[in-house]
């Protein structure tokens, strides 16, 4: 017990010491997520890891929020590598694959795990006024996902992902002072096509002959305070997200979710950066959001935490 | 600027894609106004289920096709037709309203096939048919309750075809086409008098069994029946006097079969607490073994524990059709069942789970029975059955499924065996466990019964039934929540049961 101590002792010591070394030895790099508004030059590479753990043990049947003991905590596991490429630059794309795992504490319903939806992204910088106390910026953003293998969306709320393709736009717009504070703001459309259940009756609102089953388009808006600490070093972010889905039935009392249902949801979150010197062209990212309100979801707390590297394969051509 | 116009073009392009996808998803069978196979002019002398003589509802004699009454409503069916306000009515009841009714009772076994939540206490409140609007909603349309109610419904509306088959021929009032030329039919014309409207009697028959069934849903089942009957009006099918006189037979007619629906057994199917521990009791002196259930918190009482007593339709008694007991856990035969649950769990295929799945029919869907009448629905479509032989096929079967359904129920109660999650532990499924006894399978039980049933009427389906009714049984293998020996044992007992029902089906003079 001592010694497991002592060992957490010298690994926040190693920490602190890691993040001071960083810190006197700055680094410039950037890299990018579809929804912030950072680009990369032409010809730069960025490969991302990401991971999530997302836990819910209450959730909202409709608006109603409850829990549900054979269900317990739902835990959601998501790694989601990721390529990010400067095309030019003003144009980024950006490619990920996540491997999602899911799993019930209670309950004796098996969990699932495999790949999920496959999704580019491009985003491309329409705006960049320059002024002397800061810029401001305008982005657009188009991206298409479409499931990576056969999972089961009608397997709620254990499944993999929604089963449909998503094609989303989204405008994203960022003031940012000299001091490093920013502010930033995106609205995007999440168009969504259809999913394949493997039934051909279900009830939603009426019942309905077919299995295919719509899943509701949604909005989503976003808006953040963020800070460039120490010369740019750490990305500091405090922010929140508004989903609101554009139709769907709710789930009916205590009956299962399907993909038909109306998903809203309303988080804060909070993100850090960190661009460590020493190691040149990588960063590290750690975030945390918490549900505060939602609609047919569960009142998710996910902890993210990511490795990125970022380099320019021309420079490396040249080399 | 050229890269911002085209990602705009790309935006608009996709949009337009998307959104001419969406669709408008059938609600039922869509079928086209068809040409009866034959319209079955000795139907009013067939043998009716419930009512012991084909008159045992009077209705009066019709008043003459030269008598201005009549003449009257010729004129006032004119305007309908002329005014096309019942378009949409006319072509969604189409001229077979037999197959909407059945699609109508299979939503509201949907709707109402919710199992209660839990209070905060840990303990769970129980519909209550006195209180119908207080939640839980009566009723709980589990599988028990919804076959039983296709099954009433069903029976009562054969019936009231048999007597309206019967006063048509007795008093012969022709159709309307032939007692006025100019008024056009919107279906395929046949030679069945007039008088009474059989659609008015399947309208009064269903509304009436259905709001009985269904309490809450009273106003929108006469909203449907109201429509039904105008509608017949509108596509020139059945004048004023010949709806009043279908509708007051239709009434005459539930009557007889709520009067049995009231005194079957189901207002005491779902038992105290005491008495469901009673049976656990016993069934743990006689077999050594128990079922509970196993969810939290834990549910008091498992589904209609005494449904297994319900009054049957064609089996004699429900002990002569009772499987053999199953292997004791622990047992070799139990464990090679439990290895086999085990090894197509850990190696599930994309197949196995697209069964497990197109089968479950769990909770908030129209249930197994549900299932197998939109199966014989199929078939009636294709054959293209009058509604007389329609509701024949539709009562058979649901009287097979009901028995099937209580034989199963008996089973259940009887030995009250445990669930895999329940005798495999650590044991996880991918779907969900139903609250009530393992043996035997209610899929299976339900579904031979129908394949079997189903068989007679449509022989030529046999094969492609019997495949049906083996898949149902064997998806509760795949989606974990059966041993093999619960299935085997309801696919045997189903089979069994439908025989005394074929048996009643061929001497009932329809042959």
């Amino acid at each position: 017990m001592y010694s497991a101590i002592l060992r957490l002792g010298n690994f926040i010591g190693l920490l602190f010491m890691t993040i001071f070394v960083a810190l006197a030895t700055l680094s410039k790099t950037e890299a990018q997520t579809p929804s912030d508004a950072l680009m990369m030059k032409k010809s730069e590479l960025c490969i991302a890891a990401l991971y999530q753990h997302d836990t819910w043990d209450h959730y909202w049947e409709g608006t109603l929020l409850r829990e549900n003991l054979n269900i317990g905590t739902l835990t959601r596991t998501n790694v989601m590598p990721m390529i990010a490429y400067g095309i030019t630059e003003r144009l980024n794309v950006i490619l990920s694959l996540p491997y999602v795992s899911t799993s019930a504490s209670g309950g004796q319903m098996a969990g699932v795990s495999g790949f999920q939806d496959f999704s580019i992204f491009a985003k491309y910088k329409i705006l960049n006024l320059e002024k002397t106390s800061g810029s401001f910026q305008t982005f657009g953003t188009v991206g298409y996902s479409l499931p990576a293998t056969s999972y089961l969306s009608d397997y709620m709320p254990l499944n993999l992902g929604l089963g449909t393709n998503e094609l989303s736009a989204r405008v994203i717009m960022k003031y940012e002072h000299n001091s490093g504070l920013y502010l930033r703001g995106s609205f995007a459309y999440l168009y969504r096509t259809t999913t394949e259940t493997e039934r051909d009756y279900y009830y939603a609102d009426k019942g309905i002959y077919s299995s295919t089953m719509d899943v509701p388009n949604t909005t989503t808006v976003d808006g953040a305070l963020g800070a460039w600490l120490f010369d740019r070093s750490i990305q500091l972010e405090v922010g929140a997200v508004k989903n609101t889905a554009q139709s769907g039935d709710d789930i009916r009392r205590q009956n299962a979710p399907q993909p038909t249902n109306k998903m809203n949801m309303s988080n804060v979150n909070a993100y850090l950066r960190f661009f460590p010197k020493f190691f040149s062209g990588f960063s590290i990212i750690a975030g945390y959001t918490q549900v505060l309100e939602g609609r047919n979801i569960g009142k998710s707390t996910i902890l993210t935490g990511g490795l990125t590297y970022q380099f320019s394969t021309k420079k490396q051509i040249a080399q | 600027m050229k890269t911002l116009k085209y990602t705009l073009f790309l935006i608009t392009l996709l949009t337009v894609l998307f959104i001419s996808c969406s669709k408008d998803y059938p609600t039922g069978s869509e079928f086209d106004p068809y040409t009866f196979s034959g319209t079955d002019q000795n139907g009013g002398e067939w043998k009716p289920i419930l009512l012991t003589s084909n008159e045992q509802i009077i209705i009066d004699a019709p008043s003459s096709t030269t008598s201005d009454a009549y003449k009257a409503e010729l004129g006032a069916m004119k305007t309908a037709i002329s005014s096309n306000a019942e378009a949409d009515a006319i072509a969604y009841w189409g001229n077979n309203p037999i197959v909407r009714w059945n699609e109508i009772a299979r939503e509201l076994a949907a709707k109402y096939n919710l199992t209660p939540a839990p209070n905060a206490d840990g303990t769970y409140p129980a519909p209550s048919a006195a209180k119908p609007d207080v939640y839980p909603y009566f009723p709980f349309a589990h599988p028990p309750y919804a076959c039983r109610a296709f099954a009433y419904l069903s029976t009562a509306q054969l019936d009231g075809l048999i007597a309206a088959w019967h006063y048509k021929y007795k008093f012969n009032r022709p159709a309307v086409h032939i007692t006025d030329n100019t008024i056009k039919s919107a279906f395929p014309t046949n030679d069945l008098p007039s008088y009474p409207s059989d659609g008015a009697v399947i309208a009064a028959v269903s509304r009436d069994i259905l709001s009985a069934l269904f309490p809450l849903e009273k106003q929108y089942i006469k909203d449907k029946a109201d429509e039904m009957k105008r509608s017949l009006i509108a596509a020139g099918i059945n004048v004023e006097s010949d709806i009043s006189a279908g509708d007051s037979l239709g009434r005459g007619i539930a009557k007889v079969f709520l009067k049995r629906a009231s005194t079957d057994g189901m207002s005491k199917a779902q038992v105290s607490k005491a008495v469901s521990d009673s049976l656990r009791t016993v069934a743990l002196a006689r077999f050594g073994w128990e079922w509970s259930n196993q969810e939290s918190p834990q549910r008091p009482v498992g589904i209609a524990p005494f449904y297994g007593k319900l009054k049957l339709w064609s089996v004699p008694n429900v002990e002569s059709v009772r499987p053999l007991p199953p292997p004791a856990p622990g047992s070799a035969d139990f464990n090679k069942a439990a290895d086999e649950l085990k090894t197509i769990a850990a190696n599930l295929t994309n197949e196995q789970r697209r069964i497990a799945n197109w089968w479950s029919d769990g909770l908030g869907t129209y249930t197994p029975p549900g299932h197998w009448n939109r199966v014989a629905t199929d078939n009636i479509i294709k054959y293209k059955m009058n509604p007389l032989r329609s509701a024949r096929v539709f009562a058979y079967l649901n009287m097979a499924i009901q028995d099937a359904g209580i034989s199963c129920w008996d089973a259940k109660y009887y030995y009250h065996y445990p669930r895999p999650i329940q005798s495999m532990i650590g044991f996880k499924t991918i779907l969900g466990t139903p609250n009530f006894p393992s043996y035997t399978s209610g899929h299976s039980t339900f579904s031979a019964a129908a394949a079997t049933f189903l068989s007679y009427i449509f022989p030529a389906e046999k094969t492609q039934f019997d495949a049906m009714a083996h898949e149902a049984s064997e998806s509760r293998i795949y989606g974990g929540i059966h041993f093999r020996f619960d299935c085997e044992a309801g696919l045997e007992a189903g089979k069994k049961i439908a025989e005394f029902t074929i048996q009643k089906a061929i001497t009932d003079g329809s042959n």
